[in-house]
């Protein structure tokens, strides 16, 4: 699909195009070493150790492009021998959906896990010590931001929210992120897979070294999956890149021309 | 498209057209840059067609500036049309006067 080749085109480009930007990296680690030549423009994406914070705990932060799951059908990006089973229900509301109501399309927010093919930035404070906090910074879609609080509880009855309400804890060196009080409305991926308020998310961010980070997330959704599946998908640091302005809602003109069933970009 | 809409179910990418004419307006703006450009058919009748490009933060990274078209620009447009039969299309490359190629996101020699 057209759709998929730009997007690949776009991470080329922007994983080889630019120089390397320091972590938060207060212990000298070795210099980054730098990869063979690749397509694009100007430097090749460094390699090295996973970047840490004084205390040892990995240190996400940078700009990444990618994401857990395969935005395009969340079906087809599952870890090896998962298997999505939709219940009656959901596989009626799914089928019914159209293109043009899919939110990202109306400037809504994606959820958990479906990405956008712009780069995102994680954000932790303090960066002395291990997090207490931990951000997610969208370019889009849309320019927005989630909250992972570390080593906290849930509240006793979220609010339903877009992003739902996010708690993270580290399994030695993967963060994990538990994530309940989702609302109904976001769609997993382009073909409408729909989720209820059941929705329950773990997602698994391990930063495998200086450029990469492997992101699993588990979907528990009693109300529309017969079991749980987990989706395995992985994000690249972009080197020297900066989250730009994105407002979606500034000239969203093209839906008029939209009237067609959910499918693929 | 590039993650906002599906690209499928707006535009049919099976079928180009190539339109030659005259920009009437550039809106850099979110979520898609459009260019609409006015079209002179063998009668002397003008159309006005609205064509799609994405999003200005990926456009700049890959080369385009708010500045690469300007009202009154001549170029050649190739472009997959909406399924809606409107005057609308998603753009595959633009020509410039000077021969420079620019495209749905991609600008390499744009000045």
């Amino acid at each position: 699909m057209r759709n998929f080749f730009l997007i690949r085109f776009a991470a080329l480009i922007m994983a080889g195009g630019l120089s390397f930007l320091a972590a938060q990296k207060p212990v000298p680690a070795p210099p980054a070493q730098t990869a063979p030549a690749r397509r694009g423009r100007g430097p090749a994406l460094p390699t090295g150790p996973t970047p840490r914070l004084p205390d040892g705990t990995p240190d996400l932060s940078g700009v990444w492009m990618g994401g857990g799951s395969n935005s395009g059908d969340i079906t087809k990006g599952l870890k090896p021998g998962e298997e999505v089973v939709m219940l009656p229900s959901a596989e009626k509301l799914m089928k019914g959906r159209k293109s043009q109501d899919d939110p990202q399309a109306n400037c809504l927010p994606f959820g958990v896990p479906r990405g956008a093919p712009y780069p995102w930035r994680i954000v932790q404070t303090p960066t002395h010590t291990a997090a207490t906090h931990i951000f997610i910074l969208y370019e889009g879609n849309i320019h927005s931001f989630r909250q992972i609080f570390m080593n906290a509880k849930h509240p006793e009855d979220p609010d339903p929210t877009w992003y739902g309400h996010s708690i993270g804890h580290w399994e030695k060196d993967t963060l994990v992120v538990d994530t309940v009080g989702f609302n109904d409305k976001f769609w997993f991926d382009y073909l409408g897979h729909p989720h209820t308020e059941q929705l329950h998310t773990i997602e698994r961010y391990t930063r495998t070294d200086l450029g990469n980070m492997t992101i699993e997330v588990t979907i528990i959704d009693p109300g529309a999956y017969a079991k749980p599946f987990t989706t395995a998908g992985k994000a690249r640091l972009q080197p020297g890149e900066e989250i730009l302005e994105y407002i979606c809602q500034e000239n969203n003109i093209d839906l008029q021309h939209v009237n067609a069933p959910a499918q693929l970009p | 498209m590039l993650a906002h809409h599906s690209f499928a179910a707006e535009y049919d990418s099976s079928k180009k057209v190539e339109l030659k004419g005259v920009v009437t307006k550039f809106e850099w703006m979110n979520p898609h840059a459009h260019f609409y450009l006015d079209v002179t058919d063998k009668d002397g009748k003008v159309a006005n067609w609205n064509l799609e490009l994405a999003s200005p933060n990926m456009l700049v990274r890959n080369g385009w500036r708010r500045t690469s078209l300007k009202e009154g620009d001549q170029v050649v447009v190739v472009a997959s049309p909406a399924k809606d039969a409107t005057n609308t299309a998603s753009v595959e490359t633009v020509t410039l006067p000077d021969g420079r190629k620019l495209t749905f996101m991609a600008a390499p020699d744009a000045k």
